[in-house]
């Protein structure tokens, strides 16, 4: 187990200073280069080659990318250019928020999503088993800004139980101690999770269903809800783990439109908003931390595997 | 008539597919076989008049149709017969454990006093793993791999022994494990049944079918997966265990080989009815349906001679969507008359009397044997063996060398540690030379993992061989450019153990035969389908197949496709590996009659690969027999069987299930004990030597040389080779 874990580990390392590699190069294929994207169209020549001897961009590329992984090292993502300062200073106080809102809604929707999945396989061919099949395939096939929308319309305007705006607040402690606020982001994030998570989920379960173990369970006398809780569930669960590690860029994306909807201080709103403002810095060190939360999701799911499955920790 | 209420249009369906079942006839059609055995307690198991359908989405298949059999407490019942019998249903309908679609129509299962056909959900559970246990054919497959075996087996125990507590069942299957001959039982506890060899899982899936110490065991083809050398471990251990615990069991097969000495009685089933009924010696010895007397006649150890033809039943079982009319056998059977074809004949006990001076068995035995057969096989007949047809003309004499391989070595890197790298080699083929001659048909034998499969791809040439010549027709393969390679190929063709998984399902049958022919570019369109239909025409199948796909075949068809395609460029050698082993008895009696004929008539050589010693007996000309790698025996079929020269090959023959119950009982032989050991990790020097009985120290120092002690032709790797002089003091 701790040999194949530390495979992953040296795996992902690698994978990441790709990663570092890739948001370099981004970085010089800005528009006209980094100073004429900073200066702007006006910027003079001089100013130009002044800022470019300053900022090192005129040495060698591989003396640069060093300088770059050195100022990575240090927590230096370059200043934004808009909202006046370090980039890291913001990624450190969104990142948090952002978590938050993606932790909370993946947790809501597996909650959700495991019973749900289970239930559709038991009733397989039954009428609930088709009413939630067709409901998870309306929630997968609705577009997030329009669930989000409905979901303002519905409990902010028609029935008014829940403010239509996320809280404000600095931290996420502030942000808990007003969880009303919280409800509609996360659900509205949650559900479209929900329905891919119960469709995997169901025919995870129904493959196991006709699994031969599982009709050993039953020859030696157990109810089905207990084979359905002791066995089916675990086994079933391993295909949800990698699903639940692919899923987490998407979930980044995903709220980035819901953050933006509902005003949610995150990572979401700040790319959002330097997307609009061409803030670079920003759009960089966001894609950074993004290509970091993707390793460190597969290395998660593959922790999550090697948990759920004995087979895979003996490979190793 | 259990479920029928409640769907009025399946009850009038039903009512109308079912006339046998309004006839009181059905229940008393059947003797208590208590009646046979004065004094003999009342029956544990009875089943009566048992009927059980399985829908699917477009068609009911009448799996069983009347079924009735009983067990006396401790008494071991064998059940026999082909895919599709219903042998595994019955054992499934007893435990209410039946596929999703199947239920019981019809009759009564009675276990106990109680009904379980018709018992609730509660009362099932309470039975299953408690009263009865019941073993599965796969045991990778039917143990949960994300549990720990210890928690596996303790789980019976703590659903059914309420008293007991955590850590006393814990202790419980501790005991248990060991009792089955698992090694170090306290610490696999914790292992999961992937870390566990074959024979050990199924060690532990009868651990967890036993722990409650049930009445009843039914065990469903527990060996069918598993190597010869396990198989035969396996079934002593349930032997002994049947003896310890005092407990009835249901063996369900389809290798009359398992059953002939681990049961008192064996019912035979064929489409869905028993067939046939008797004490295991009286069946063996006089069957007399005529279907169990076929069966029998197909099995390649009753061939008379090596080089005859097998007895064949033609055609396939009925399709059990519709009911038959008459004897479900009679379109097979070579002694059908009108009548058999009108009426059903009922089991009932053997009328003609005076049957208990047959093969001097005893009264009772002549009253339990009972058959469903108006034509039964008469006393007074020969026994089946007798009646083979004289053998056809012998092949063509073997000719020059086709085939050299010359210390042929193929190893497998073993993917292991951070970033792919390699942990280690497997050694799969560890130095094989062998000659095949043109014309012969070359046995190559061993259990799984002994390097046979690999050794045919690397013939083939779809594998790189590590180190070692390949020599065809003279020529070094290694030695060949690409277009010559390309050229080769069509000479070596291959033929599969699953033909399913080796054609395209969606190719129809007409491309798959002509695609070796489009690739290699041979002939016009015509003229390929001028190939294509002498192929068909060769094997047997219908012109018309071209159109259709394979799915549409059954097994043996499917293998008849498989041969005619790999004959489709008329290649010299085909390499057919396990070809027969997926096959029903009778069926694999039609291929194995093919392939013969299509040898004489073509001059075919084949390289024949199976783990199955009476196949390869059957066909063979000269055997290889293969242990880890290692080429440990070869020489002429007949002195290789007669007299093996190696401890392994005879430890094989003397491990394999002959199907008579005579034979097997004989006290001189002596079975192979132990696992295989890893390919990856193989002995030193002798590599059989951690099993062997003779072994001694110079086995683990040196690797055995090839010698000839018995005469040219005969090759071993052996220190202690058992010639005649060695035999009669070691053994």
């Amino acid at each position: 187990m701790t040999g194949f874990l530390v495979k992953r580990f040296l795996q992902a390392l690698v994978v990441l200073f790709l990663v570092s590699i890739i948001v370099f190069v981004l970085l010089h294929m800005l528009p006209g280069g980094p100073a004429r994207a900073i200066l702007g169209p006006k910027g003079t020549p001089q100013q130009i080659t002044d800022f470019n001897h300053q900022q090192g961009y005129d040495r060698s590329l591989p003396t640069q990318y060093f300088m770059y992984l050195k100022r990575l090292f240090t927590g230096d993502l370059g200043d934004s250019y808009k909202l006046n300062s370090p980039v890291f200073e913001l990624l450190k106080q969104r990142l948090p928020k952002t978590l938050l809102l993606t932790v909370l809604s993946t947790v809501l929707a597996v909650v959700i999503a495991i019973p749900l999945g289970l239930l559709q396989a038991v009733r397989r061919g039954k009428a609930s088993d088709y009413a939630l099949t067709g409901l998870a395939f309306l929630l997968y096939a609705t577009p997030v800004f329009f669930l989000g929308l409905v979901m303002i319309i519905l409990f902010a305007q028609v029935l008014p139980v829940l403010p239509a705006e996320a809280p404000q607040g600095e931290s996420v402690g502030e942000l808990l101690s007003e969880f009303s606020g919280l409800v509609l982001p996360v659900v509205t994030m949650a559900f479209g999770i929900v329905a891919m998570f119960s469709r995997y989920m169901r025919s995870a379960v129904l493959d196991n269903l006709t699994e031969d173990y599982v009709r050993t369970a039953m020859a030696k006398g157990q109810s089905n809800r207990r084979i359905m809780v002791r066995h089916v569930l675990r086994n079933a669960l391993i295909p949800l783990a990698t699903l639940l590690g692919l899923y987490l860029p998407t979930l980044f994306s995903g709220a980035l439109v819901v953050e933006s909807m509902f005003n949610y201080p995150g990572m979401g709103l700040l790319f959002w908003n330097a997307a609009q403002g061409s803030d670079f810095p920003v759009l960089l060190g966001v894609t950074l931390v993004v290509g970091i939360a993707t390793v460190i999701g597969s290395l998660l799911t593959d922790v999550l595997y090697a948990v759920l499955d004995p087979r895979i920790r003996s490979v190793a | 008539m259990t479920g029928d209420a409640g769907d009025g249009k399946g009850t009038a369906a039903e009512a109308k597919d079912h006339p046998d079942m309004t006839e009181p006839q059905l229940d008393m059609t059947e003797p208590q076989v208590t009646d046979a055995r004065p004094g003999a307690p009342g029956p544990l198991l009875s089943i009566e008049g048992l009927h059980v359908d399985i829908a699917s989405r477009d068609r009911t298949v009448h799996a069983l149709d009347g079924v009735s059999l009983d067990l006396a407490p401790g008494e071991a019942l064998g059940i026999v017969g082909e895919s599709g019998c219903g042998k595994t249903m019955t054992a499934l309908s007893v435990l209410g454990l039946l596929p999703p679609g199947g239920r019981v129509t019809g009759g009564r299962i009675l276990f106990d006093g109680e009904d379980l056909a018709t018992a609730s959900a509660p009362t099932l559970q309470n039975v299953r793993g408690n009263t009865v246990g019941m073993v599965f054919q796969d045991p990778l497959t039917s143990l949960n791999p994300t549990m720990p075996i210890g928690a596996q087996v303790a789980e019976p125990l703590l659903l059914h022994r309420a008293d007991l507590g955590r850590k006393e069942a814990w202790a419980r299957a501790h005991d248990m494990l060991r009792l089955v001959g698992m090694p170090q039982p306290a610490e696999r506890m914790k292992a999961y049944p992937h870390q566990l060899s074959g024979g050990m899982r199924q060690r532990v899936a009868i651990a967890m079918a036993l722990v409650c110490e049930p009445k009843l065991l039914i065990a469903d083809e527990p060996t069918t997966a598993l190597d010869v050398t396990t198989q035969h471990q396996i079934l002593e251990l349930i032997d002994s265990l049947r003896a310890t615990l005092g407990m009835a069991m249901i063996l369900v097969t389809h290798d009359l080989g398992v059953i002939a000495n681990r049961v008192d009685r064996v019912a035979v089933m064929y489409a869905g009815r028993v067939a046939e009924q008797a004490p295991v010696r009286a069946l063996f010895a006089r069957p007399r349906h005529r279907y169990t007397e076929a069966l029998f006649a197909a099995l390649p150890e009753r061939a008379a001679e090596r080089g005859t033809e097998l007895h064949t039943i033609l055609g396939l079982p009925p399709s059990l969507t519709t009911r038959p009319t008459g004897c479900r056998f009679a379109p097979r059977c070579a002694f059908a008359t009108d009548a058999c074809r009108e009426r059903e004949p009922d089991l009932a006990a053997d009328a003609e009397l005076g049957a208990g001076a047959d093969a001097g068995l005893g009264a009772e035995a002549g009253a339990a044997h009972r058959f469903a057969c108006f034509h039964p096989v008469p006393y007074g007949d020969a026994p089946a063996e007798e009646v083979v047809t004289p053998p056809p003309a012998a092949a063509t004499e073997p000719g020059g060398v086709l085939l050299r391989l010359d210390a042929l070595t193929k190893e497998f890197p073993l993917p292991g540690g951070p970033f792919g790298r390699r942990r280690g080699t497997v050694s799969a083929v560890g130095g094989v030379s062998l000659t095949v001659r043109r014309g012969e048909t070359y046995g190559m034998v061993g259990e799984s993992g002994c390097g046979k499969t690999t050794l045919g791809r690397i013939v083939a040439g779809l594998e790189e061989p590590t180190a070692g010549t390949v020599r065809f027709d003279g020529r070094d393969l290694a030695g060949l450019t690409r277009a010559e390679r390309r050229a080769h190929r069509r000479r070596i063709q291959l033929m599969f153990q699953d033909s399913t998984a080796a054609m395209d399902p969606r190719m129809r049958v007409g491309e798959i035969l002509r695609e070796p022919l489009v690739i290699q570019g041979v002939g016009s369109r015509a003229d390929r389908e001028r190939r294509t239909a002498e192929l068909l025409d060769a094997v047997g199948l219908p012109r018309g197949a071209v159109h259709r796909y394979p799915h549409e075949f059954s097994g043996g068809q499917r293998q008849r496709l498989g041969l005619a395609r790999a004959l489709t460029l008329s290649p010299d050698l085909v390499v057919a590996d396990e070809p027969v082993s997926a096959l029903d008895v009778s069926v694999q009696a039609q291929i194995l009659n093919l392939m013969r004929e299509l040898q004489r008539e073509h001059g075919l050589t084949y390289l024949f690969i199976s783990h199955d010693l009476a196949v390869i007996r059957h066909l063979a000309d000269t055997v290889g027999v293969m242990y880890l790698g290692k080429l440990v025996e070869s020489g002429p079929a007949e002195r290789v069987y007669a007299s093996p020269l190696h401890p392994y090959t005879r430890g094989l023959l003397d491990t394999v299930n002959v199907p008579d119950p005579a034979a097997a009982s004989a006290a001189d032989r002596a079975p192979l004990s132990g696992e295989t050991p890893s390919a990856s990790r193989p002995p030193s020097g002798c590599r059989f030597r951690t099993r062997c009985p003779l072994a001694q120290e110079v086995c683990a120092t040196t690797e055995p040389p090839v010698t000839t002690p018995s005469g040219e032709g005969h090759q071993v790797a052996c220190h202690f080779p058992l010639t005649a002089s060695r035999l009669t003091s070691v053994v």
